[in-house]
């Protein structure tokens, strides 16, 4: 069955990210589906996943994305319980008492407190960096090695293909957000170690520091932290007399006698420490992870919108689609070679300039006023025993009797800038089957502007025009000068 | 469901007629903006009439047709005057007449195709060619089509170097009530939009539908633009950040790993150029185009040689400026921080570092290299593009084409001549114009990330100096 994308996830990010990158439609088909949707025209996101839903069986499957997410979450997860183990260990690590050191509060704080607040801070950064500072921010989080492991996975080249497709910003918000579950998961581990500890083993916590700080600032400084909920859980606050009774110097050899003596006060500071763990690094990192979780989501659809070739798809949506072409494809015209069988070179039979041979029975003008053939004769010093003008506004019984009374050598004038249409072709056809006529010979004629020359490609059309009708009677003069 | 296919068959139409090998092609051609129509020197290219319909979202605004030339022109004239003589009014029914009897008649063929959408309620565009004189042959076509009876006009073609206009003029004035010049393959887009706006003018009824089209067709141009500027802008982007990363084998680059680095990088960035060039051909709809141009070759006269440097780029003279008032307003910058106390010295040493900087970049190509370890594997990478003149001549050379593109007629079927070196020699990009695109160059060698708001300034000036190409 079809999968339905209702709303954007990273699995429709991937899936549309593939699907643009192969397939696009044309304006023509995008204009035609986006009217159908005429009410989703301004809803950029409902839009696109209804044309992803659409278009769903073309996603190719270069990188299936349930099969990649699905490796990415076993991933996830394994790293998850690494963490929340991780994170069981270094408490009963921190939490380890051998009756006769005390666990010292601070270290404990160090991971349970100042660890997340700092890492969150990070986080905090890097969502607002760029560029080199983000990589940099980066390459500070264990995660990021960690992820290096995912390249000698079996989905390493799919991990590879996607990662240069998405959009770094996104990149970012994925590894922020899991980073968040991680030390999440690493926090719980600590929490469920102090709770184990607890219940299990009868502990006595102090504190120790080579720095000139008094039992009462170092008090303050658990009361400033323990603001969050100090009055609604005022009896986990440690008194200031607990504080100076934990103090604990390096020069006693042993417990000095004052914490012996007060032995079963000493391990009450666990309600503070898990009060501390629970919100540091539980609540807050949660309230953290669920604002990351929401900010992925919006850069997700954030990215959706800028993936290459998005911004062509609605504009085409939005765009009335304009078509200029022909619905019908223009067959093409065969063209024949050019030969030159019925091209005849143009000398004239004259012994000197002065003396013109009258060599033409008949002259006939195609398209020609009478005035002008009497002109171009002159010019060319050519004589006709008739000349005569067809075409143009003379009627077909004119032509035809020119035609039936024409006999010998016949010199047919043509406008060389005409071509030949079917009406002279008619003209010619008549001139061929008259017996009478011994040959026809066509002479192309420029402009007088021109001097009469006229052009290769002109003498061509007209060569290939009287070569289709193959007769031996008719030929082309090529008189160019 | 009847009412509304009339509706959609009661559209402007005009029939393009005439003289064989006239130009008619041509100018359906270009007012269809189609460069698929076969144009031939032969008479008769033109077998059947085809019809060309601007159509909006499936709606048809108005159909040209392109038609075969006359051939029998006399003998069709001849067979209606011989006909019992009507009233002007009925001689239409004559025309029709005539079509219905020779519709299987061979002889016929190219009258029947170009007559029958005269006959549908087409209009007359009737073409000559008043390059060469008039001939009274031309008086049997302009009878037949008088007799037709649908509003008409005549266009004069120059397709030859000499001009007969005036007597074409004196000739059409009896036959047709307008009579405009259009040269297809000269012609530019407010030709155009000037020519349908004539058209507009032949029948009431069709005045409305033409004005609606030209608007449409105006929307289209500027769509185009746009789509032409962003493709541009795309390509400067992805060729000006491209960064080429190659695994080597040692710990120190050989020479041939260096020299096949750099290739790879430069046949991408000119596998970038010949996409780009297709996608703007495609937005212009000229699929068919053939070009002569200065391909980007790897040596000699191309994109990475000093020659086409000097052609397409800045001069040096001109990158030292263009970085040094780069580097002075980013002083400036400073200088404002300051609240003017510090004596403008910002903008002062900031001109001077940005004019020292390009001095020194005016010959550097781009950046090889060797990065850290990934997993015990070193890479070396090739770019972005450190050369400052690069974007200018990238740049240049995108709007050269588009422009030549752009303007192309889609009747012209010759080669495209993209090795006018002539034409670049006065410069597209002004100074304003450079300080603008520097900006984002700077950023982009770095290869940092460009916000989109600079895009968006980047894209005006390109649209800026694309424009004022078109129009040129």
């Amino acid at each position: 069955m079809q999968f339905k994308y209702h709303k954007i996830t990273f699995k429709s990010y991937l899936d549309f990210l593939q699907l643009i990158q192969n397939y696009v439609g044309t304006h023509e088909e995008n204009r035609i589906f986006a009217l159908k949707q005429e009410h989703l025209l301004n809803k950029p996101k409902e839009i696109l996943l209804l044309w992803l839903n659409t278009h769903a069986f073309r996603v190719p499957k270069i990188v299936n994305s349930e099969k990649f997410l699905t490796h990415i979450g076993v991933a996830t997860n394994f790293l998850g319980l690494f963490a929340l183990i991780i994170g069981f260990i270094t408490g009963m690590g921190l939490l380890s008492y051998n009756g006769q050191e005390p666990i010292n509060i601070i270290y404990y704080l160090f991971f349970a407190m100042m660890l997340p607040v700092g890492s969150m801070i990070l986080s905090l950064f890097s969502s607002l960096s760029k560029g080199r500072v983000l990589g940099f921010l980066t390459l500070l989080s264990p995660l990021y090695w960690i992820e290096k492991i995912f390249t000698f996975f079996s989905f390493k080249h799919q991990f590879d293909l996607l990662k240069d497709s998405i959009s770094a910003n996104l990149q970012k918000w994925i590894f922020i957000n899991r980073l968040q579950l991680l030390s999440l998961l690493f926090s719980i581990g600590l929490f469920i170690a102090l709770v184990f500890i607890v219940v299990s083993q009868d502990i006595a916590f102090s504190w120790s520091t080579t720095l000139d700080v008094s039992s009462q600032s170092f008090h303050d400084f658990l009361v400033t932290l323990a603001l969050p909920w100090r009055d609604i859980f005022p009896s986990t606050i440690p008194s200031l007399e607990l504080v100076e009774m934990s103090q604990h110097y390096r020069l006693g050899e042993k417990l000095n006698s004052s914490m012996v003596e007060h032995a079963d006060k000493l391990g009450s500071w666990w309600k503070y420490l898990a009060m501390a763990t629970l919100f540091y690094a539980i609540i807050l990192r949660s309230l953290f992870y669920i604002f990351t979780t929401k900010r992925l989501q919006q850069v997700l659809e954030q990215e959706f919108l800028n993936i290459h070739g998005v911004n062509k798809l609605l504009r085409e949506f939005k765009t009335p689609f304009v078509s200029t072409k022909a619905p019908k494809v223009e067959k093409h015209l065969e063209i024949k070679d050019e030969k030159k069988t019925h091209v005849k070179e143009f000398k004239k039979s004259v012994e000197s300039k002065e003396k013109v041979v009258d060599d033409y029975y008949n002259i006939i003008g195609w398209n020609f006023l009478y005035d002008e053939m009497l002109l171009v004769n002159d010019s060319k010093q050519i004589r006709g025993a008739f000349v005569h003008v067809v075409g143009g506004s003379h009627t077909f019984e004119e032509d035809e009797a020119v035609a039936q009374e024409a006999e010998g050598r016949v010199l047919l004038y043509v406008k060389s800038w005409e071509p030949p249409t079917m009406d002279f072709v008619d003209f010619l056809e008549e001139l061929i089957e008259n017996k009478k006529v011994e040959e026809i010979e066509v002479f192309l004629l420029g402009t007088l502007e021109d001097g009469y020359r006229y052009s290769e490609k002109e003498f061509a059309i007209w060569n290939r025009k009287i070569e289709g009708l193959e007769s031996r009677k008719v030929w082309v003069i090529d008189a160019k000068e | 469901m009847q009412k509304s296919k009339s509706i959609e068959r009661n559209y402007p139409k005009f029939a393009v007629v005439g003289h064989p090998n006239k130009g008619k092609s041509s100018i359906v051609s270009s007012l269809a903006l189609d460069d698929s129509i076969q144009i031939g020197d032969t008479p008769g290219t033109t077998q059947v009439k085809r019809g060309f319909p601007l159509k909006v979202d499936g709606k048809i605004i108005y159909e040209l047709f392109d038609t075969p030339g006359f051939q029998r022109a006399r003998r069709v004239l001849s067979w209606l005057n011989k006909q019992e003589p009507v009233s002007a009014d009925k001689r239409t029914d004559v025309v029709r007449a005539f079509i219905f009897e020779h519709k299987d008649d061979e002889r016929f063929r190219d009258e029947i195709e170009l007559l029958e959408p005269i006959m549908d309620g087409a209009g007359i565009i009737y073409v000559v060619d008043a390059s060469k004189p008039y001939g009274s042959e031309y008086e049997v076509e302009m009878e037949i089509l008088r007799w037709c009876g649908q509003p008409s006009m005549a266009i004069l073609n120059l397709i030859g170097d000499d001009d007969y206009r005036e007597q074409w003029k004196s000739a059409l004035g009896h036959y047709f009530r307008m009579v405009r010049t259009f040269n297809p393959i000269t012609t530019t887009f407010s030709d155009h939009i000037s020519l349908l706006d004539s058209i507009s003018q032949l029948k009431e009824e069709w005045t409305q539908p033409i004005k609606v089209a030209i608007t449409v067709l105006e929307d289209l141009q500027e769509q185009k633009v746009e789509q032409t500027i962003n493709t541009i802008t795309l390509n400067m982007k992805k060729s000006l950040s491209f960064v080429h990363t190659q695994s080597i084998k040692g710990q120190k680059a050989t020479t041939k790993e260096e020299e096949s680095s750099k290739e790879k990088y430069q046949e991408k960035i000119i596998k970038y150029e010949q996409r780009q060039r297709k996608t703007i051909e495609s937005i212009w709809n000229h699929k068919s185009i053939e070009k002569i141009e200065d391909h980007l070759v790897l040596d000699g006269v191309g994109l990475f040689s000093n020659e086409s440097a000097s052609i397409f780029g800045l001069s040096e003279k001109e990158l030292i400026l263009t970085g040094a008032s780069a580097g002075a307003m980013g002083g400036l910058g400073i200088d404002l921080l300051f609240g003017g106390s510090s004596f403008f010295l910002g903008s002062i040493i900031g001109g001077a570092v940005g004019g020292i900087g390009a001095k020194f970049g005016f010959n550097n190509l781009y950046e090889v290299k060797l990065l850290g370890k990934k997993l015990g594997k070193r890479e070396l990478t090739v770019g972005p593009m450190q050369n400052l003149n690069f974007p200018y001549i990238l740049l240049g050379r995108a709007l050269y084409h588009s422009s030549m593109v752009a303007k192309r007629s889609h009747a012209l079927r010759g080669s495209l001549k993209l090795d006018d070196e002539k034409f670049y020699t006065e410069q597209l990009i002004d100074s304003d114009m450079r300080k603008e695109l520097e900006k984002i160059h700077v950023i982009l060698r770095k290869g940092d990330e460009v916000k989109d708001e600079l895009w968006e300034e980047y894209k005006k000036v390109i649209r800026k100096s694309f424009k004022k190409l078109l129009e040129s």
